[in-house]
């Protein structure tokens, strides 16, 4: 018991000492660091390093969630919705139909400190609930809806019954058409004003004030819209004509009798409304705006705007009495927490909860906070963990790097201290309070380290988070505060100064022990370093890179077969790779001068001094700083390929997607010549503009299947933005010209169908990215047909051109499927309403359920095709008898369906059980009695004349092109049916269809090179084009560059993060040259006194010297880079995985994100490095040699 | 811990063999040696290089383990001790002093001085305090502030022994104390060890080749290829060790005969005994002439550089070229 309290005594007596001797020993351990710098260098370096690096990972983190916050903001213009908190209802309180009521409210709420900008709203109804999955209420939310407008300028096109359908994207569906908004005075100024101005198109009206748009009546509409009907700035609309709704239930429940107005059905969610139209007059288009990406569903993206001031007193009563009513409000978004989502979803739940506690306008109106911002939080937070489990990994080989110049700093800092070690033990120090002291200096190193690192990692985030390419960036919108938690601060701090410290600890007391034994023995315990370990390591996580290598060689899949031991390797294996490699090699590194010796032994520069290298390069630091230059070395040729790489995978993403500066269709078929001139009309500058269309005709190889074939045209060159992978081989001029020549290249399908070499249909050397060339044995001739399809007309009324009907009727159809081979495809379930099918195979298709309403089937075969299910409601058959053999149409809906042909009859089909025949009876038989509807659809019927028919005559043309290889895919074609199609040249078009066609070409997709027009102008050409009329979209290079940058190939900032590992292992490269090589010539300092005193010249030792480390540090960076080589090839793997994924995530079309990742070698960025540190190494050689030939010869002998 | 012991320092039967991978194999350092000091005496050990000198220092220092046999120090056998024991043990008993200063690079002269007592957790003032004291003793304050680097051979070497002394040692072990310092800065060192001796009562061993130093032991101990053969009296004479040498005889029986003793006796050969008895020992091989001289060794008359006679002064440079004045 005593024994235990005078322990404990002990133990607080201890403290006590230890408190009262503090100042002083960290006055001396400041001292001791600062004195003994040199090396301390090492531990600092590599403390600095870590703290770097995990703090600006974390950092990164919290500063990508606030820019993908503030990003996904920009999509809002409002943030909030604040409504009623319960509906109107005649006889309840709580609301009020008196709009200076709602105005007043508004500046109520701008009162408070979070709100900045508030208007009242005439539009969307009510929810009074939260936007919840589940939440029927959303359905009863009905918008405001567009029903017509009427203009007195007839050159507009307001007329067309669809210009006011509107698919929206995001959220439920709730309606199908476009919204119309009443904004009122609070949107004309201030905040709103500045977020709503920011989207109308330069030149096409601007945003006018509360005064100007009241005494204007002022519209304003989306580009889409101004190109659909024509519709210019200034234009007077004399009446526009919306929908408000006064009842909403599940369809069934509102009787007839309840409903004064219209009763509507809701689009697929089970609802009816009861509708009424309501009517504004005189009103005038002030402005053409640019439509958002739809993001938050509470409100209905993109509608036209108006002011409250056009409706008069009665019908705001209306509407108000109808709940279409609410406050469109902004917050002051400085106060929104940036540190993470959560904190800003929890910031915005307070906020929602105080505006509905309170009480308004003197306790009379109680409101509802329909918040807009967090709906966006949940699936950020799911995307940014995704981007972060990535980032973390490709960040993994920068911190092993730091720590392992941590550890290989301590070793080195500690042997340094040797003599002064036994100094301490000679004057009295216990082993614990020396290891207290050398610990106490490494926290004093390593805690200003971590520190320095910890400020600069913060102030390198935002750079890092600018980058929109490898060691490429570009000013972010936003401003950013990256700061981390405390929390992660104190992670930080642990990983790199408490790791410092445990291993500085567990280090001192090896060395401790071994000095206190050292006397007694000599032989030291050397652990055998695990060799058979590295080797397994290496081998292992060489499997990958070689599999990559074989993959981008044209193997089909490599070594590895098995997919889930591919992916683990993919994951593991790189870093596998790493650690046996630098270790492996690390070994031949440090061997590099007697390799080196074995070509220069005889050669005047070793000649007199090869005695002194025997044995060198065996020493334990010279071998770490080979292990330490390979690391280094490999993760900057990693992070330089690529990055790259992924800088290039983004360009030519969107060089695939766009095609070329400018894809855009055209509302009507036009020639070159027309798109040029609109082009350069629109852009009202004198610069050079090449149109060019990709012409598609099916074509039937001699004993083969029809193919679609895809014209590559003499100027595609200029134009089209082709890039290697695409054609055959790697010389796109030579491929253009095979082309041009009368060749033709096949998808990888489409050459197995032929049977011609590259499909891989006869093993390993059956495919290639190669041109073939005129005497390869691969190449061959084939013929092609091509079938001249001509439409009679057979009638009784006046002479109309059949072409003229068809091409007018494929006019309205607002999908191009012609051409295609979907054969066996699967299409279920898909909209293809109103699809001009013209030519496409569709034979033994799956189309069960799909939507093809109003479609063409022109020239369609659809033997065998499942129907089961489909919507063929007033579909237009224009086929052959046959093409309709066991096709199978059960359930099908064929209401209205006509057979322009008049030879289709229900006989030869497989099954028409359940289907509802055209004639709109459900005769459940076998077939239809009345057969095909004898009228033409009412989309169709104002070009036919009354009881025609059409006949079919198909004339073939044929030709024989040479086969020049496989292709891959077009710039800005779809790439999905590339596989199976083949690609001629312009010559042979014209030997199948004619001179006369080809110098004709008109169509509605064109691409477009404008190589004077880049950056923010072509973006504003894009826009005023959308909003022309002539054009029905268009896609502009930049914009699809931008969107890529930031969700492409490479997500967003990553390659930021290999800018910067390159950058750091850049530096790192070069400062531990540097310090280690002190710390190895320090400790040889001896040695080369000796060999000074027995008659060494200067010049002699600096030539050793420099010979020997040379040659170890121009040994290890070779292999450094080497084995970065390697590196870059098995971490392709999981690039790619993360890269698809992103892709997929990131909405950009998952679909075209074909290109592969090829890695590109940036030898002049890897050249420079290696300049860099290999002059950094000869300076530091000369710089300590000098010094130490300087130094008393006498005293350094002397010394022990 | 003041107590009475019979000796300060105590060692028996000492062996120490160093493990070499060399083609000649282990090298024997120390081959059982006996040594006592007493309180307040001064024991040099003279011998040649590679004698084990420092490995004996070494050990009797507690610094390294012997192979083989036990060192008491102060009454207290170190070889029984653990690790923190020991340190205790030697942090008041003993101190060490090197040719070179062996300051520490980074600390000042009074950092350096102060060190030992930190070690021994005493109040950082106090330390401090005390260490400067001795600075002063040793004429050393106005260099307190200086780093090692700075300080002349003979300054390290008077930081040096002010951090020996700080602790308030019984027993200094010293390494070639002067052999790094020039003559006249050797006999300042020797007069410090001498009041330290005599004032204080502090006990030294002293490894030195250096005549000066090893007249101011008490007694010197020849060590020669690990072990002692031989002792000498207070009135030593460094050149020729004959004189006043007491030979030594092991526990095995061994005796072994300092070279110029062989010679003398008439080198290497066949002995006869001729009389043997209590304490006595004759042989007879050849006729020894035995050539005896013992005094005290005094300064020089005269310049050795350039005939100056120093006459009745007790000058140690020479006046008219700056030589050092030799002891003959």
């Amino acid at each position: 018991m005593s024994k235990r309290t005078d322990k404990f005594g002990d133990s607080i007596s201890n403290l006590g000492i230890k408190l009262r001797d503090a100042p002083d020993n960290l006055r001396l351990a400041i001292i001791g660091a600062w004195r003994g710098r040199e090396r301390g260098m090492a531990v600092f370096a590599g403390v600095f390093l870590a703290s770097l690096v995990i703090t600006t990972v974390l950092s990164y983190g919290v500063g990508l969630s606030q820019v993908f916050f503030e990003g996904s903001l920009e999509t809002n213009v409002f943030d909030a919705k604040v409504e009623y908190k319960k509906a109107p209802k005649e006889g309840t309180d709580g609301w009020s139909n008196n709009t200076s009521v709602l105005l007043d409210i508004c500046d109520e709420l701008t009162l408070m400190e979070e709100f900045n900008d508030c208007t009242v709203i005439f539009g969307k109804k009510g929810l009074h609930s939260a936007l919840n999955f589940g939440n029927e209420d959303i359905f009863k939310a009905m918008p405001l809806l567009m029903q017509e407008v009427n203009s007195s300028d007839e050159l507009r096109n307001w007329n067309d019954e669809e210009i006011w359908d509107y698919e929206y994207t995001t959220g439920p569906p709730i309606a199908d058409s476009r919204a119309i908004t009443f904004l009122g005075p609070g949107a004309f100024d201030g905040v709103l004003a500045d977020r709503l101005s920011e989207q109308i198109i330069y030149d096409m009206g601007e945003w006018v004030s509360a005064e100007e748009v009241e005494s204007q009546r002022g519209v304003y509409i989306p580009s889409d819209i101004a190109s659909e009907a024509d519709a210019v700035v200034g234009d007077k609309l004399e009446f526009l004509t919306f929908n408000y709704f006064t009842d909403s239930d599940y369809i069934g429940e509102i009787e007839d009798d309840d409903c004064d107005g219209e009763i509507v059905y809701g689009s697929e969610n089970g609802f009816m409304h009861c509708q009424h139209s309501m009517t504004v007059e005189n009103l005038t288009i002030l402005g053409v705006y640019e439509p958002w990406p739809q993001g938050n569903p509470t409100l209905s993206a993109n509608p036209i705007y108006s002011t409250f001031h056009v409706l008069n007193e009665t019908q705001r009563v209306t509407l108000i009495d109808n709940d279409h009513i609410f406050l469109g409000i902004t917050l002051e978004r400085s106060l929104l927490p940036t540190t993470s989502t959560d904190d800003a979803a929890d910031w915005l739940e307070a906020l929602g909860k105080e505006v509905n506690e309170k009480t308004y306008h003197d306790g009379e109106i109680e409101l509802y906070y329909v918040d807009i911002i967090s709906g966006t939080i949940l699936f950020l937070n799911i995307f940014l963990g995704l981007i972060q489990a990535f980032d973390y990994i490709i960040m993994v080989p920068i911190v092993i790097l730091s720590l392992s110049v941590l550890i290989y700093g301590l070793i080195l800092s500690l042997e340094q201290r040797r003599r002064e070690i036994s100094i301490h033990r000679v004057i009295g120090a216990t082993s614990s309070g020396l290891r207290g002291m050398v610990l106490l200096e490494l926290a004093v190193i390593a805690s200003i380290a971590w520190f320095i690192g910890y400020l600069l990692a913060m102030a390198a985030v935002p750079i890092v988070l600018s980058s929109v390419g490898f060691l490429q960036f570009k000013a972010l919108g936003y401003t950013v505060n990256p700061a981390i938690s405390f929390g992660a601060t104190i992670f930080t701090a642990l990983a790199t100064l408490g790791l410092a410290l445990l291993f500085g600890r567990s280090r001192a007391r090896d060395f401790m022990e071994l000095e206190i034994d050292e006397g007694v023995s000599r032989i030291q315990k050397v652990n055998k370093p695990k060799v058979w370990l590295h080797w397994t390591l290496l081998l292992v996580g060489s499997l990958g890179a070689i599999d990559t290598w074989m993959e981008m060689n044209g193997s089909e899949d490599g070594i590895l077969t098995n997919w889930f031991v591919e992916g683990l390797i993919n994951v593991f294996g790189p870093f596998m790779l790493w650690i046996g490699g630098a270790l492996i090699l690390g070994r031949v590194g440090a061997s590099g001068p007697r390799m080196m010796q074995f070509f220069f032994r005889r050669t005047p520069i070793l000649s007199d001094i090869k005695r002194g290298l025997k044995g060198s390069g065996s020493t334990e630091s010279v071998s770490r700083l080979a292990v330490i230059m390979l690391l280094t070395l490999s993760i900057v040729t990693l992070a330089a390929v690529q990055g790259y790489t992924g800088t290039l995978v983004d360009e030519r993403t969107a060089d695939v997607t766009v095609g070329s500066d400018l894809q855009i269709i055209t509302s009507e078929t036009v020639n070159a010549t027309e798109v040029e001139s609109y082009i350069a009309e629109i852009s009202g500058k004198d610069v050079s503009i090449n149109a060019m269309h990709i012409p598609q005709i099916s074509l039937i190889p001699e004993d083969g299947e029809a193919l679609v074939a895809y014209v590559i045209l003499d100027d595609s060159e200029n134009i089209l933005r082709w890039l290697p992978q695409a054609i055959p081989g790697d010389q796109i001029s030579g491929a253009l010209e095979g082309y041009k020549n009368g060749g033709f290249t096949a998808g990888a399908d489409a050459a197995y169908k032929m049977d011609l070499w590259g499909s891989g249909r006869s093993g390993a050397g059956d495919s290639g990215d190669i041109l073939l060339g005129v005497n390869s044995e691969n190449t061959e001739n084939k013929t092609f047909i091509w079938e001249d399809v001509q439409v009679e007309f057979v009638e009784d009324g006046p002479p109309v051109t059949p072409m003229s009907i068809l091409e007018g009727y494929k006019g309205l159809m607002e999908r191009n499927w012609s051409d295609l081979n979907l054969s066996n495809q699967n299409l279920s379930g898909r909209d293809l309403g109103k699809a001009d099918f013209t030519n496409t195979d569709m034979s033994g298709a799956n189309l069960q359920g799909a939507n093809l309403s109003d479609s063409l089937f022109f020239n369609v075969n659809l033997t065998n095709t499942n129907l089961v299910g489909a919507n063929l409601q007033n579909s237009i058959f224009v086929i052959m008898p046959d093409s309709l053999t066991m096709t199978n149409l059960s359930d099908s809906n064929l209401a209205g369906a006509y057979d322009a042909t008049n030879v289709l009859n229900f006989n030869s089909i497989d099954s028409i059980q359940d289907a509802i025949c055209p004639n709109g009876n459900d005769e459940n038989g076998t077939a239809c009695s009345d057969g095909f509807n004898p009228i033409p659809p009412p989309l169709a019927l104002q070009f036919f004349a009354p009881s025609s028919n059409i006949q079919i005559t198909s004339t073939p043309y044929n030709t024989t092109l040479r086969y020049i290889g496989t292709h891959e895919f077009i710039p800005g074609v779809a790439t999905d049916l590339m596989e199976s199609s083949v690609i001629i040249g312009e010559s042979g078009y014209r030997a199948l269809v004619g001179d006369e066609t080809v110098d004709n070409i008109s169509a509605t997709t064109w691409f477009v090179s404008i190589p004077d027009v880049t950056g923010e102008d072509l973006k504003a050409l894009r826009a005023s084009i959308e909003a022309d009329s002539r054009f029905e979209s268009a896609m502009d290079w930049e914009t699809k560059h931008e969107e890529v940058e930031r969700n492409g190939g490479l997500i967003f900032g990553t390659p930021g993060l290999l800018s910067l590992q390159f950058i750091v292992a850049s530096i790192a490269a070069v400062a531990s040259a540097f310090v280690f090589l002190s710390l190895v010539l320090n400790q040889r300092q001896k040695e080369l006194a000796v060999l000074q005193a027995i008659g060494a010249s200067p010049n002699q030792i600096i030539r050793l010297v420099l010979f020997e480390i040379l040659s170890i540090v121009m040994v290890s960076m070779a292999l450094g880079v080497m084995l970065g080589m390697g590196l870059a090839l098995s971490f392709n793997g999981l690039f790619n995985v993360f890269g698809f994924i992103f892709q997929l995530l990131g909405g950009t079309g998952g679909e075209s994100s074909v290109i592969t990742r090829e890695l590109v070698w940036p030898w002049l960025e890897l050249g420079i490095v290696a300049l860099a540190v290999f002059t950094s190494v000869v300076m530091a050689l000369l710089i300590t040699t000098r010094k130490a030939l300087r130094s008393d010869l006498a005293s350094v002998l002397k010394g022990e | 811990m003041e107590k009475d012991v019979e000796y300060i320092l105590e060692a028996n039967a000492l062996y120490h063999v160093y493990e070499s991978k060399a083609e000649d194999g282990n090298v024997v350092a120390l081959r059982g040696l006996h040594v006592k000091v007493k309180p307040g005496e001064a024991v040099a050990v003279v011998g040649p290089s590679g004698s084990g000198k420092s490995t004996l220092l070494k050990s009797l220092g507690g610094l390294m383990k012997p192979s083989a046999g036990n060192v008491s120090l102060y009454g207290q056998n170190m070889t029984r001790l653990t690790g923190p024991e020991l340190v205790e043990l030697r942090q008041k008993t003993v101190s060490f002093i090197f040719q070179e200063g062996n300051l520490l690079p980074h600390l000042s002269a009074l950092d350096n001085v102060a060190q030992p007592l930190r070690h021994q957790k005493v109040p950082a003032r106090e330390a401090k305090r005390r260490a400067m004291e001795l600075l002063k003793d040793l004429g050393m304050e106005h260099r307190a502030k200086g780093l090692p680097a700075t300080l002349s051979g003979g300054e390290q070497q008077r930081v040096a022994i002010a951090r020996a002394l700080i602790t308030k040692p019984k027993l200094i072990l010293a390494d070639e104390p002067t052999g790094a310092l020039d003559p006249i800065t050797s006999r300042e060192v020797i007069s410090i060890f001498e009041k330290l001796h005599h004032e204080d009562n502090v006990s030294f061993l002293i490894v030195t080749h250096n005549r000066e130093v090893a007249e101011f032991a008490d007694r010197a101990l020849e060590l020669r290829d690990g072990r002692f053969i031989a002792e000498h009296g207070t009135d030593m004479e460094i050149t020729d060790l004959t004189a006043g040498r007491e030979l030594i005889i092991d526990d095995i029986g061994t005796i072994s005969l300092p070279p110029d003793a062989l010679v003398k006796l008439g080198g290497a050969g066949k002995f006869i005994i001729e009389e043997i008895e209590q304490g006595r020992l004759v042989l007879t091989g050849e006729k020894v002439k035995v050539d005896s001289f013992s005094k005290k060794s005094k300064l020089a008359d005269s310049c050795v550089a350039c005939g100056h006679d120093y006459g009745e002064s007790s000058d140690e440079l020479c006046p008219q070229c700056g030589a050092v004045r030799i002891k003959v």
